[in-house]
């Protein structure tokens, strides 16, 4: 109940309507159950401490180690609206109107599982629309865009993005959280995709020292559209990854590759949930976990297959990399199966660096450190490539891997 | 027993080695002596130790030598790890040369050669000078240059993988050669590259160890001398013609050798 207490006294009662529902949906259910499976290996006195910091709505000044930005891309700072104008004038992107952000909100709660969304219930409580950045996309010609979302020191900050992506749009989309030094930054992402519309979506999220991350991402995908998602999760003290993906009438094209890399008493986890509502449904996911000294990784995906999303074809592969005998990595890839004609599998390997490649290398006169980390970085490769990330930013992003 | 001046000091001594994995002991008391501009071959059945005789000098960490020495130019080498021994110019080349997806070829035979160079007191080669010497020796394997911009070993044939081995060896300059069984798995032709890319590389001051089952390599570059194993010893020893003698007999010919002392 603290926590809601706090958010009403932060605004003093100037409550929005949408902060008002969410509000009342939390009362119901104050915390996450710790006993349901999306809770259940959550670290409490983590979880505990990312709730401990006072509510904030003002962002600090915007300080990034990325690059600015690139020739010919997009990048908006969520809470800074100046560039929103400009970008108006010059490709089809329309910033939402705050009644169609509202609306869509709006339905959106109303299909929230209590539980399962309490992540985005948190999000949407503490968020008047002043951190939320709603965009609508049309058109084939629309360069890369780049969306920050940015804690503040010793505060509770959150974001929301609203995107709908219209039909035969096709785009690129890196969306970066940044972490700071002892906050806690609340991301929840909406995603829609109209029929025949395609996003290269990445998501690279990093922190600093003692930062904490909750971050939801709901997608809606329409008839024949295609959504390719590649993810990167590292340096959080504590960060959960949530990814609903809804083929809302199947015949969509799902692939995901995401990984999370914890070190010192880190503790990050991944849940996916897949819903097929129609048939020819397509997904191949991939998530991998890399875990160190004493953290602790985990992963959980669930894949729902109803009657009517006959001839589906899904695969899921957890693959995971324990570096110390200290780190514990939890993985659980499931199938929940009604439909019979459907092609569907799963699968997990939990593994230590291949002792047979590192003395391959050796033998070629790498030393162990440098072999281990030319191993590494093989491991994060195939996800990294998947990232839709321009070569200024990768070089960085390598560096910072490298650093990790 | 020799068919060259063995005038100069040796490159590697092995000595009464004794070795075992998980407590297995494998190797039971091989000795083995290569002189500059020699080249040993050592046949044998499979598991009587050949492929683990070669590990155990690259460095392999899941062996023990329980007794006896590895000499490399006169220094015991036994406690230096594996990239210190292919630094200082002991290479291996794999029988099943390992995938690594990922890690450009380019890349890792560049740092693999300014590992090398950086030992010899040479100039570490930056990404242009490298791509020079490694068009050079492109030519003694007849490699393709795409071959580079793959990850290593991934995707490629049987024998792309062991003309990739020979490209390695052809970078670092080894001063022995420990190649295992590096003609399995290769047609006539390749096996003819891979032995005309070795004779290339070889010199006089080089020595080499072929591991092989066949004679057909033999054909190609001829030994110096023949070493029969079984059980973990060298049961025999001789010149080139003990392995036309083993081709035509067969190893149950060598079952009733007394190991040689």
């Amino acid at each position: 109940m603290e926590i809601i207490e706090k958010i009403k006294n932060q605004f003093n009662d100037n409550l929005t309507e949408i902060q008002k529902i969410c509000l009342d949906k939390l009362q119901e259910i104050p915390l996450p159950n710790p006993k349901s499976e999306q809770w259940r290996l959550s670290n409490r006195s983590k979880f505990s401490n990312f709730l401990n910091y006072s509510v904030n709505e003002k962002n600090p000044k915007f300080d990034t180690p990325f690059p600015n930005t690139s020739q010919g891309t997009i990048r908006l700072v969520i809470g800074d609206n100046c560039q929103i104008n400009l970008i108006e004038e010059n490709y089809s992107i329309k910033q939402l109107s705050e009644d169609k952000l509202v609306k869509y909100i709006k339905e959106q709660i109303s299909c929230f599982e209590q539980n399962e969304n309490w992540s985005d219930l948190l999000n949407l409580s503490l968020n008047s629309t002043k951190n939320t950045l709603g965009l609508k996309i049309n058109g084939s010609e629309i360069p890369p865009i780049e969306i920050f979302s940015h804690a503040s020191s010793n505060s509770l900050n959150a974001k929301t993005l609203i995107i709908f992506l219209e039909k035969n749009c096709d785009i690129d989309l890196l969306q970066v959280n940044l972490g700071k030094e002892n906050s806690s930054l609340s991301q929840s992402t909406f995603f829609c995709l109209e029929e025949n519309s395609s996003v290269n979506h990445g998501v690279v999220s990093y922190g600093e020292n003692k930062s904490n991350l909750l971050n939801s991402l709901n997608v809606i995908q329409q008839n024949n559209s295609e959504y390719n998602l590649g993810s990167l999760h590292f340096k959080f003290n504590y960060a959960r990854f949530e990814i609903r993906i809804k083929q809302s009438a199947g015949n969509a094209k799902t692939n995901i590759k995401g990984m999370q890399i914890t070190k010192k008493d880190e503790q990050i986890s991944t849940f996916t949930k897949i819903d097929f509502n129609g048939p020819n449904g397509f997904l191949d996911q991939i998530n991998k976990s890399l875990a160190d000294d004493k953290s602790h990784a985990i992963f959980e995906g669930s894949i729902i297959v109803p009657k009517i999303a006959q001839k589906t074809d899904a695969s899921q592969l957890s693959r995971n990399l324990l570096l110390s005998n200290l780190a514990q990595i939890d993985t659980k890839p499931q199938l929940e199966i009604i439909a019979d004609d459907v092609k569907c599998k799963h699968g997990a390997t939990i593994s230590q660096l291949n002792e047979e490649e590192l003395f391959y290398m050796r033998t070629r006169g790498i030393t162990l450190t440098e072999a281990s980390k030319l191993q590494l970085s093989s491991y994060f490769q195939e996800i990294i490539s998947f990232i839709p990330i321009s070569k200024d930013r990768w070089d960085l992003l390598d560096k910072l891997l490298k650093e990790n | 027993m020799q068919s060259t001046m063995r005038e100069a000091d040796p490159i590697l001594e092995v000595e009464n080695l004794s070795a075992s994995t998980d407590n297995l002991p494998i190797l039971k008391g091989v000795s083995l002596t290569v002189y500059p501009g020699e080249i040993h071959a050592i046949m044998g059945r499979n598991g009587c130790g050949k492929s683990t005789l070669s590990k155990i000098i690259a460095g392999h960490p899941s062996y023990n030598i329980t007794n006896g020495d590895i000499k490399f130019l006169g220094e015991n080498i036994n406690s230096l790890e594996p990239e210190e021994r292919a630094q200082s110019g002991i290479f291996l080349g794999f029988q099943y040369p390992i995938e690594i997806p990922g890690v450009s070829n380019l890349e890792f035979l560049r740092v693999s050669t300014n590992a090398r160079r950086k030992f010899l007191n040479k100039e570490e080669l930056d990404t242009f000078d490298f791509e020079e010497l490694v068009k050079e020796k492109l030519e003694i394997v007849k490699m393709d240059h795409a071959f580079l911009s793959r990850s290593v070993n991934q995707g490629f044939s049987g024998g792309e993988k062991k003309r990739n081995e020979i490209l390695q060896m052809a970078l670092l300059e080894p001063k022995i050669a420990i190649l295992d069984e590096t003609d399995s798995g290769l047609d006539i032709d390749a096996l003819r590259i891979v032995a005309s890319g070795i004779k290339k590389i070889s010199n006089a001051q080089t020595g080499i160890i072929l591991i092989t089952h066949y004679q057909r390599l033999l054909d190609e570059i001829k030994p110096n001398y023949v070493h029969v194993m079984s059980d973990g010893q060298i049961i025999k020893t001789g010149e080139s013609d003990l392995a036309l003698e083993l081709e035509e007999k067969g190893y149950e010919w060598t079952d009733n050798f007394i190991k040689e002392t």
